[in-house]
């Protein structure tokens, strides 16, 4: 398992983050603890030398660490085939116990990397760096995820077990799973598309109020149910199948690939939202990201709202 | 993030024609590595979908004794009870083996038909349409693929061969006909005559066969099938369709993989010529940066400049190799290459490498090219960047 290309391309990138996140790590503890703006010791200027190349290293993990969760994502769906039982992601990442936490991580640490990314740009646009002690901080914090990311994903691979059966995302996601994902598939359809579009037209309202702490938590919130409405609700539309549920099927080439495209749009939704609320808070303007963040928010609404409308007027029913 | 600076992308440019030779050199072996590392994925790829498609013309579960650990000739009436089994649509017991024929150092695969009986491949139904397998009156006869025929003709057999039988006896065996060239990845090493013949041949007694083969039309019964064939007899290995898919898939992953294992160390070796020859920059490189700096360029610009230069670089190496790499093996069918995976033998078949478009297959190479060659040049860029003005000019 181990020794599958996919796997192990994965396997020599992370060791080049490692690899590159230790120096900049080594080198944020070092701006973290002697940075003085103020002073103009040798020592200051060797650090604001530094902080240069820690801050180019971050971008440029960051920059692979984008395409190299979708190639994850593909690399867990191509794995699938050789695990007895699975037949999309849903089963590898199911296979062990590591899978969904690895999952997870790697979102969230996207987020962090994002947020990192935004701190830095508006620390260098001003020329008295005012953040980049807290953005060395930030690193410092953001570093320890990175290698329980790391380490995760080696033991996970290493641990995937060829001849060892595992479940299907048909029985993983299904309303009968005695698992909180049963609990999350018998919500009510109207409630959750109360949930889910209130939570949109929220959002619209806000931006026009422009009351940014409150858009930025609805996009937190928006991630949450947007997850929920789309595995219980329009992931059925997605495949034209009222019992399957499953979140990763749909990135398959089966359904064109279009969990791509929906998880992207998500994505860079709510990270610009979300970021606004950043921007808010250490006084910064942000009339982009609150563009960037409805367009992308809107498709993404526009886009699961148009699966089941598609499927009215073929059929003339609702699943 | 930004929006790229297209004057900076022509500086970058501009400095990588400046020195010529260096950038070149550079270009010339990535683009190298990068083509074969696209080669060997190519090749994998092909020969997977190759087999994969022949593994679907298989019978769906293949049933074989097994005694003191070996393969073993097996009892035709388990046939008979495997039938009986619900959503089996067939099961045929085969008589088949190698026959190793010493003079050309080659194995022809022999495998006997019968008239009369079902066949569970397409190919040999039509080859029984064609010829006449059940002449008891008359001699033996058999039909062999391209390859038999070459090996046989050059050894003075041009009508009839004489096979050796286990008692040390010879069978004379007439040549009835040629395969079609269609169907040569399968029937190159193949002989095909009456299972009376095969089994005079092998020395195989009349109620026993070298295995059985199952048809199931149903795919989704074919492991539970296979289940029950096992505990009706725990002697015999039970082999589906689905597990040589898995297996074939296993294989070529572990292949290529071990050649990627292996490459890793070619990949961090030019990891290290790329650090090395962008850390040691010319004198005048260090005057351009000075005066670039002294002008007002930021660390940040020239950081830019620096990963636009390598950017263009691995990124033309990387569609440079790629593309060599598709020339390689899809119009010259990527000779010395193919041989690491498709083994050797004396009889082997010749095909041509189906074109098989992956593009996992391209990210896999971009993530394996492209990265590793800018990582390299992040800190002697940031070096470079961070130069002091007043030491350089002065």
């Amino acid at each position: 398992m181990i020794l599958a290309p996919e796997v192990l391309t994965l396997f020599i990138l992370n060791g080049i983050f490692l690899l590159f996140a230790t120096v900049a790590f080594v080198l944020s503890v070092n701006i973290f603890l002697n940075w003085d703006i103020n002073a103009t010791t040798p020592k200051q200027y060797s650090l604001e030398k530094q902080s240069f190349l820690a801050a180019t290293i971050v971008k440029y993990i960051f920059m692979l660490k984008l395409p190299l969760f979708l190639f994850f994502v593909f690399t867990l769906d191509k794995i699938s085939s050789l695990l007895t039982g699975a037949m999309c992601a849903a089963g590898v990442v199911d296979a062990t116990e590591y899978g969904t936490y690895l999952l997870m991580l790697k979102l969230l640490n996207l987020y962090l990397f994002g947020f990192w990314l935004t701190l830095h740009y508006l620390d260098i646009k001003n020329p008295n760096l005012p953040y980049t002690k807290m953005k060395f901080e930030f690193f410092i914090i953001a570093f320890l995820f990175l290698v329980m990311e790391i380490v995760l994903e080696g033991i996970m691979f290493a641990s995937l077990d060829i001849d060892k059966m595992v479940s299907c995302c048909g029985s993983l996601y299904s309303s009968a799973s005695t698992s909180a994902m049963g609990d999350i598939l018998t919500i009510n359809t109207p409630l959750l598309l109360g949930l889910f579009y209130g939570i949109f037209v929220l959002m619209i309202l806000f931006y026009f109020f422009r009351v940014k702490y409150l858009f930025a938590l609805l996009n937190i919130t928006f991630i949450i149910g947007a997850l929920i409405s789309l595995i219980s609700l329009f992931g059925t539309y997605i495949y034209e199948l009222p019992t399957h549920h499953c979140p990763f099927c749909f990135l398959q080439a089966d359904y064109y690939y279009v969990g791509y495209v929906l998880y992207t749009a998500l994505f860079i939704g709510t990270f610009y939202g979300i970021r606004t609320g950043i921007m808010e808070m250490l006084g910064e303007k942000s009339c982009k990201s609150y563009n960037v963040s409805l367009i992308f928010n809107t498709l993404y609404v526009l886009l699961v709202t148009l699966y089941p409308i598609v499927y009215f007027i073929k059929n003339g029913v609702w699943l | 993030m930004k929006n790229i600076n297209l004057y900076l992308v022509e500086f970058a440019i501009n400095a990588l024609l400046r020195a010529k030779s260096k950038n070149i050199f550079i270009l010339v072996v990535f683009t190298l590595l990068t083509s074969l590392l696209t080669a060997v994925f190519l090749i994998t790829g092909s020969i997977k979908h190759e087999l994969q498609s022949t593994v679907q013309a298989l019978p769906q579960i293949t049933v074989q004794k097994i005694k003191a650990g070996r393969h073993y000739d097996i009892d035709t009436i388990i046939a008979d009870d495997i039938i009986n089994i619900a959503g089996v649509s067939e099961a045929t017991p085969r008589v088949w083996g190698y026959y190793y024929f010493e003079n050309a150092g080659v194995n022809f695969s022999l495998l006997g038909i019968d008239q009369y009986e079902q066949q569970y491949k397409e190919s040999l139904s039509k080859v029984v349409e064609t010829y006449d397998f059940d002449t008891p009156n008359s001699e033996a006869q058999m039909i062999v693929g391209q390859g038999v025929q070459k090996i046989m003709q050059e050894n003075y057999y041009k009508d009839y061969f004489n096979f050796i039988k286990p008692d040390g006896s010879f069978k004379k065996v007439t040549l009835a006909g040629v395969f079609d060239a269609q169907t040569q990845l399968e029937s190159n090493d193949m002989i095909l005559m009456s299972k009376e013949n095969v089994r005079e041949i092998f020395g195989i007694s009349e109620n026993r066969a070298t295995d059985i083969v199952v048809k199931v039309p149903n795919p989704e019964e074919v492991s539970t099938i296979a289940s029950k064939i096992k505990m009706m007899y725990p002697d015999t290995r039970v082999i589906s369709s689905n597990d040589l898919q898995v297996s074939y898939q296993n294989i070529f992953d572990y292949k290529s993989g071990v050649f990627l294992a292996l490459f890793t160390i070619a990949l961090f070796t030019f990891f290290m010529i790329i650090y090395d020859k962008t850390s040691g920059l010319s004198s005048e490189e260090k005057r351009e940066i000075g005066i670039l700096k002294a002008i007002g360029w930021r660390v940040d610009d020239i950081l830019k400049e620096k990963f636009y230069e390598a950017f263009i670089v691995s990124f033309l190496a990387y569609t440079l190799g790629v593309i060599l790499a598709f020339g390689f093996v899809y119009l010259f069918q990527a000779p010395l290459l193919r041989e690491i995976f498709v083994g050797y033998s004396q009889l082997k078949t010749s095909f041509e490498l189906p074109f098989i478009f992956d593009l996992q297959m391209l990210f896999l190479v971009f993530f394996l090219s492209v990265p590793i060659y800018i990582a390299a040049t992040i800190i002697p860029s940031w070096r470079a960047a961070t130069l002091e003005v007043d030491e350089i000019i002065r």
